[in-house]
């Protein structure tokens, strides 16, 4: 009986091995942690700064330096995702081999061992990957939205002032144009019946570009009581899309066919991605 | 975090912000445009397009602007053609 004892598995250097690299991994994922929050902390002011300063109309260089921040984080995701294969998963394959059976007495004491460090090594990983997308979101948010509704008023504001001011180029009698166009199109002269080329202005031509993110700032409200509303709430976002629309067609009356069957799109889309 | 990892933070923030800011971009600058008013007369005649006559030939001396048949689009319809 007492031989026994003497012939059971003991193994020591593996437990200490265990706790050794379980502090290791954690001291990693710590130090990956803190440089990505001091990062991002320094970051933040700086991206909301250039995205002020940018002139671009769509804030072009705001978006190459978020580039280039979601990059330093990613490449942070990648150093543990590779850390976690070769020092965590691989040592845990490679301890287990060398173990008696997970059915006998002392092989089941090391294999729980195995798979509490296992465990606790993920869930530490997974901390970290919660923190990551944390800051992703963070950076992502830095700079806030630019103020499409002030631009537009603008713009509105200048047609009605230029309106007026056109003459038929092959007669010279005034023209007025009958309503905002986004992109070039015939205006008849009244007097002489010739089809003028009307070529909207740059600011005018952008606002067709934005008008579907204007349209989301203004019914920004409603798709945020249907993401807060437990358990989603289907009429909510219906009623966000249904709005949404149609403050894209107040804006741009001309692409209401259309994007009427784009809301059809969306509306099922969203329907099917629910049903899965 | 020490004095020295924070420097090289923010010289890493400053050139990327800088170079994010000097980039140029892929076609260039935006140029800003005033609204216009083009037309485009019969280069034969002189003559404008009138909006009974279509727009795909000059109504007077039969110049034909362009070859293409005009379907229906957001402002040019199928009646547009001559």
């Amino acid at each position: 009986m007492f031989s026994l004892f003497q012939k059971k598995y003991n193994n020591p250097a593996l437990l200490e091995k265990i706790r050794e690299t379980q502090e290791r991994w954690f001291t990693f994922l710590g130090k990956l942690e803190a440089r990505m929050e001091e990062m991002s902390t320094a970051a933040i002011p700086e991206l909301r700064d250039l995205f002020n300063q940018d002139n671009d109309p769509y804030k072009r260089a705001h978006g190459h330096m978020l580039q280039g921040l979601l990059g330093q984080i990613n490449q942070m995701r990648h150093k543990a995702n590779e850390a976690r294969e070769e020092n965590i998963f691989c040592f845990v394959s490679a301890a287990e081999a060398t173990l008696p059976a997970i059915t006998s007495n002392a092989g089941q004491e090391y294999h729980n061992a195995l798979y509490a460090f296992r465990m606790a090594c993920s869930d530490r990983y997974h901390l970290f990957d919660e923190k990551l997308n944390h800051h992703i979101t963070l950076l992502q948010k830095a700079a806030g939205e630019q103020d499409l509704e002030a631009i537009y008023r603008e713009e509105l504001t200048i047609f009605e002032n230029i309106r007026d001011k056109f003459s038929c180029k092959q007669c010279g009698g005034n023209i007025t144009i009958p309503q905002m166009f986004f992109i070039a199109t015939y205006v008849n002269c009244p007097f002489c019946k010739t089809q003028n080329t009307f070529m909207p202005s740059t600011g005018a031509q952008l606002v067709l570009h934005q008008a579907r993110s204007l349209a989301e700032q203004r019914t920004a409200h409603l798709l945020h009581a249907y993401e807060e509303s437990v358990p989603k709430n289907e009429t909510l976002y219906k009623q966000y899309l249904r709005a949404m629309f149609d403050e894209w067609n107040k804006i741009v009356p001309d692409m209401a066919g259309e994007n009427e069957k784009f809301y059809q799109r969306l509306l099922n889309d969203h329907l099917i991605n629910k049903l899965k | 975090m020490s004095q020295e990892e924070n420097k090289r933070t923010l010289t890493y923030l400053e050139r990327l912000k800088q170079k994010a800011a000097t980039q140029e971009n892929y076609g260039g600058e935006v140029v800003k445009e005033d609204a216009k008013m083009k037309v485009r007369d019969c280069p034969e005649c002189g003559a404008g397009r009138a909006y009974q006559h279509g727009l795909t030939a000059c109504a007077y001396c039969g110049f034909v602007f362009m070859d293409v048949k005009l379907t229906d689009g957001v402002h040019i319809k199928k009646e547009n053609n001559s």
